[in-house]
């Protein structure tokens, strides 16, 4: 790193050979400008890569990857639960709309993780990163995620057909959805990561608009609007 | 002509010899004085950039995030204990005779378990689907595990992709299987447990990722 300066050397080098130690404190000093120049650019390099880098183990980034792909796999289940029973085909519509978006979407949160050279799993329990930075919609770690169905509503909707099944779905899936918002609105709180913040606003804007058709849905089939607690 | 004393004129000659050496000596020092002074400017500046340019390096150094440790889907040669196997996938109707106890893959029933806890054994050839999928099968001993080793368990798990199952015949009081992965564990709070998990749950080295763990068929005994 710091290459020596160099000294003329008095006892070898006589008079008329000055020209020698001129050459080789010439060397030296590029050799010195070389090594100084390249830590100089390695360290920019480095420096730069800090506006792109690499969510961590406990970034929000990835809590959200997983929280969300737990989320949306469950999106899928009540979707094709209802796809299966449903004798209404905007329902049956609405259901396989819903499935094939929140699988493909699921995967993308997977590819991220994997990218990122992060596990699917985490030590931690779920939604701490929610706990963590951002202003609002702070979450008890451990707790069951917002608007995630109960083993019980899935039974429920389960064993129910037709009319029935169609109303308690749209009950579950505008809950479902609140909860993603929710979700999708903490992470944009707490990142700077442009691809998480797409993926966050997309399912902002498309699922509140699926709550209003949804709303809509329901209110045709004889349900109450669904009201739900602040948060 | 002589000098005369009111009139500084000419000095002798040892006086011009001495005024002379004594420009000279001015001339010597003042260069001399000079130079250290550039010397000083230079070895201050020399310092100084050497200052900036070690701590550049190491703002950038300490700065920058680390590379993670973890590789995806690795080998699980880290974690003490993991066995690995190689076998093959495909649908099967009927009973399966598996190489490992419990089956770590192999060919499988149609129809994949639904993940979840079960309080009875589940049947062999839909579990192993699931792991097609990217579940984990947890065993244990029902006789060796306690309630309480097994609340420790189950704290453990993930809420999904997971399924949780008693299984009689097992070496070691709880054993944690994937696809074509394996780990035999006597404590329930092994730090190992974690450590699979890590590597193995949802792994994108299964043979189909992403798969559903739901929708298909519960086992008797489904506790949640």
């Amino acid at each position: 790193m710091s290459e020596p300066r160099s000294e003329p050397e008095p006892g070898r080098a006589p008079e008329p050979r000055a020209g020698r130690t001129r050459t080789a404190a010439l060397v030296v000093g590029a050799l010195v400008a070389i090594v100084v120049v390249g830590l100089v650019a390695f360290s920019i390099g480095r420096l730069s890569a800090l506006s792109a880098t690499t969510p961590g183990e406990t970034s929000a980034e990835a809590g959200f990857a997983r929280d969300m792909q737990v989320h949306h796999q469950q999106g899928v289940e009540l979707a094709l639960i209802v796809r299966q029973s449903s004798d209404d085909p905007a329902v049956r519509l609405l259901a396989d709309d819903i499935a094939a978006t929140q699988a493909q979407q699921s995967g993308q949160l997977a590819g991220w993780l994997n990218v990122w050279g992060l596990p699917q799993y985490s030590a931690e329990p779920s939604m701490s990163w929610m706990t963590r930075g951002g202003g609002h919609s702070a979450h008890t770690p451990g707790q069951p995620m917002p608007g995630l169905a109960t083993p019980g509503q899935i039974a429920r909707l389960k064993a129910a057909s037709g009319a029935d099944a169609d109303r308690i779905f749209l009950e579950l899936m505008i809950a479902h959805h609140e909860g993603a918002v929710e979700m999708a609105e903490a992470l944009v709180d707490r990142s700077q990561h442009e691809v998480a913040l797409a993926f966050a606003n997309a399912v902002i804007t498309s699922q509140r608009s699926e709550i209003e058709l949804m709303n809509s849905m329901l209110a045709e089939r004889g349900g109450a609007p669904v009201v739900l607690p602040a948060s | 002509m002589n000098a005369t004393p009111a009139q500084p004129s000419k000095p002798t000659t040892k006086q011009q010899r001495q005024a002379a050496r004594d420009a000279k000596l001015a001339e010597f020092r003042a260069k001399e004085a000079r130079r250290k002074r550039t010397r000083g400017i230079a070895i201050g500046a020399g310092v100084v950039a050497l200052v900036a340019v070690i701590g550049l390096l190491v703002t950038a150094i300490v700065l920058t995030p680390k590379p993670a440790t973890y590789a995806a889907g690795g080998t699980g040669e880290t974690i003490e204990g993991v066995e690995t196997f190689d076998n093959a996938a495909g649908h099967v109707e009927g009973a399966v005779d598996y190489p490992q106890t419990p089956p770590a893959g192999g060919e499988h029933n149609p129809v994949w378990l639904n993940c979840g806890v079960y309080d009875e054994p589940v049947p062999n050839e839909a579990a192993v689907h699931s792991l097609e999928h990217g579940a984990l099968w947890v065993t244990y001993d029902a006789e060796k595990v306690t309630d309480d080793e097994l609340a420790t368990l189950k704290s453990k798990l993930p809420s999904t992709y997971v399924v949780l199952s008693p299984f009689t015949g097992l070496d070691a009081p709880i054993v944690l299987s994937g696809w074509n992965t394996q780990l035999k564990l006597d404590d329930a709070a092994d730090p190992r447990i974690p450590a699979f998990f890590e590597e193995y749950w949802q792994s994108q080295h299964v043979p189909e990722p992403g798969a559903p763990c739901t929708g298909a068929c519960d086992a008797p005994g489904k506790v949640s």
